[in-house]
């Protein structure tokens, strides 16, 4: 199982795009367990996911995330402006999903 | 223009990141989430013991009977929010440190009671639930901030009575917090005492009356009202949680304000203040989310001729009227978008004139001091933000109008450059 966390101020826009994004894994066959917190969650939910993503709009807690993700060993990003806008599901999962490659 | 936006992102990304990361404004913020459940609990009691007409179709005594079976709900909540803002900050703050953290809520909480005066009229004993609302709410944020530090320091002074091995973690545990505890409450208990013997009489005549009172009075003025709002645009307009990023400054001020019109609001005298929290929630924030951004997706329902515009609109509506607005900002897209500066700034700031003065000439009633959700859909949030007042609700749709009005030649270009790119279907 593949454990994406999505971070935003308090879990409500990054919620629109878990569903886009369950979607999207379903019909690509992939086994993916993706859900949404906000912002002050997302520390003590670290442990259970192996990739966090973090709205745009939240890019400058970047670097808190990242310090608090290195000791738990997942991987941070922001995801990309232009598919949050779009709540472009599968653009998001293929990135996230880049990470399990490495 | 592009140049511009590099150097303004250059500056406003340190500052989102400073604010934002800060140890006390990020306990601050997360210690009024742990607050947040509650005063939404008596915010709903306050609605429902007020609801319009009740007091015509009730008699008098029927009226009061229902009103004092419910006034509990708030009054244990709403009315002393400042308790659990304190524990909230007190713990959150002293988890940051990865102490055990509850200790850090419980000191926090006592080194406030040390401080609160605890005499009503001469009768002593009781503790004036006015000094643990909102006149206690800045004395209890920075008594929060300072038993906390000082609760770590002496943790880490690690001046703690060491228990053999066997006994209990429970146990040890509890025993380690105590010399901790003790010197942290001692030394407001001096505090205290030292203040007996000032004019004040008391740290809370004292913070109130030098800290809280100026700042709140200058955060309820329209111009510190019309900067605040300015800010949280321009943040977003860089992509940037314009939101969380302000309040976390300003929220002390607007809940301190919030609770004076509570209070005035349950006794039934006038309402001092015109900003409160809910002011920014509901008549700003709550109106399709910051940037009022319902009129936008309502306009593009009525002008979009654009495949790209009429796709956002019904991506963004469901979202939309629960004011999360992030397919707006981020698809329309609003950010870095110079065509919609202009109404992104002027529409939030000529809202916030037109509610002010409604409010300020009686026209619609002023927030009573009840935190609506920010998740509330207009029309039904200014109801009852304002009290369970129909003007409240007629406001938020004559401001959606307005904005519409400031959008519509904007959005009209846009729409037009949107669909002379798209192939002819």
């Amino acid at each position: 199982m593949k454990n994406i966390l999505l971070a935003c101020s308090s879990g409500m826009s990054t919620s629109l795009l878990v569903t886009k994004m369950e979607e999207a894994a379903k019909s690509k066959g992939e086994e993916v367990n993706i859900w949404a917190v906000g912002q002050d969650k997302a520390f003590s939910e670290l442990a259970k996911a192996d990739v966090l993503l973090i709205g745009p709009q939240m890019r400058f807690m970047k670097k808190k995330f990242e310090r608090a993700a290195k000791e738990e060993k997942v991987f941070v990003d922001v995801i990309d402006p232009v598919a949050y806008g779009r709540v472009d599901g599968e653009s998001v999962l293929k990135k996230a999903l880049a990470f399990f490659n490495e | 223009m592009e140049k511009v936006m590099g150097i303004l992102e250059r500056i406003l990304l340190p500052v989102a990141d400073k604010l934002n990361n800060n140890r006390y404004l990020t306990a601050l913020r997360d210690g009024f989430m742990v607050a947040l459940p509650l005063i939404i609990f008596g915010s709903i009691f306050v609605v429902i013991a007020n609801f319009p007409f009740l007091d015509q179709l009730l008699t008098e005594e029927a009226f009061t009977t229902y009103q004092n079976a419910l006034n509990p709900a708030s009054a244990a909540t709403l009315s002393i929010m400042g308790l659990f803002v304190i524990v909230g900050i007190g713990y959150k703050l002293v988890e940051q440190y990865q102490l055990d953290a509850v200790y850090g809520g419980v000191v926090a909480l006592a080194a406030f009671l040390i401080l609160t005066p605890q005499v009503v009229e001469d009768v002593s004993g009781v503790i004036p639930t006015a000094s643990i609302g909102a006149e206690g709410m800045f004395l209890g944020i920075l008594t929060a901030f300072i038993s906390a530090e000082l609760y770590r320091f002496f943790v880490q002074k690690n001046w703690t009575i060491k228990m053999p091995d066997g006994v209990p973690g429970a146990v040890s545990r509890s025993f380690s917090a105590l010399i901790p505890i003790t010197l942290t409450l001692f030394v407001f208990l001096v505090i205290r005492i030292i203040f007996s013997y000032t004019p004040f009489d008391t740290v809370q005549n004292f913070i109130y009356s030098v800290i809280q009172q100026p700042l709140t009075a200058l955060g309820s003025g329209l111009p510190a009202t019309i900067i605040a709002v300015l800010l949280i645009q321009i943040f977003w307009f860089f992509g940037l949680h314009g939101q969380i990023i302000i309040n976390s400054v300003f929220d002390p001020i607007w809940y301190a304000l919030n609770d004076e019109n509570l209070q005035a609001f349950q006794s039934g005298s006038e309402l001092p203040n015109i900003v409160t929290k809910q002011f920014i929630d509901t008549f700003l924030v709550g109106m399709g989310g910051s940037g009022m951004t319902l009129s936008v997706i309502i306009l593009i329902f009525v002008i979009g001729k654009s495949r790209q515009l009429k796709e956002l609109g019904k991506l963004g509506a469901p979202a939309g009227i629960f004011n999360v607005n992030e397919p707006i900002i981020f698809g329309l897209p609003i950010i870095m978008n110079p065509l919609i500066i202009i109404p992104w700034l002027v529409a939030p700031v000529v809202i916030t004139i037109i509610t002010y003065f409604a409010m300020a000439t009686g026209i619609v009633p002023k927030p009573a001091g009840i935190i609506v959700p920010w998740t509330t859909p207009p029309i039904l949030g200014g109801f009852l933000a304002t009290g369970n007042a129909w003007q409240g609700a007629v406001l938020q749709a004559f401001n959606l109008m307005v904005v519409c009005l400031i959008w519509w030649p904007f959005l009209k270009i846009l729409d037009k450059n949107y669909y002379e790119n798209e192939e002819p279907s």
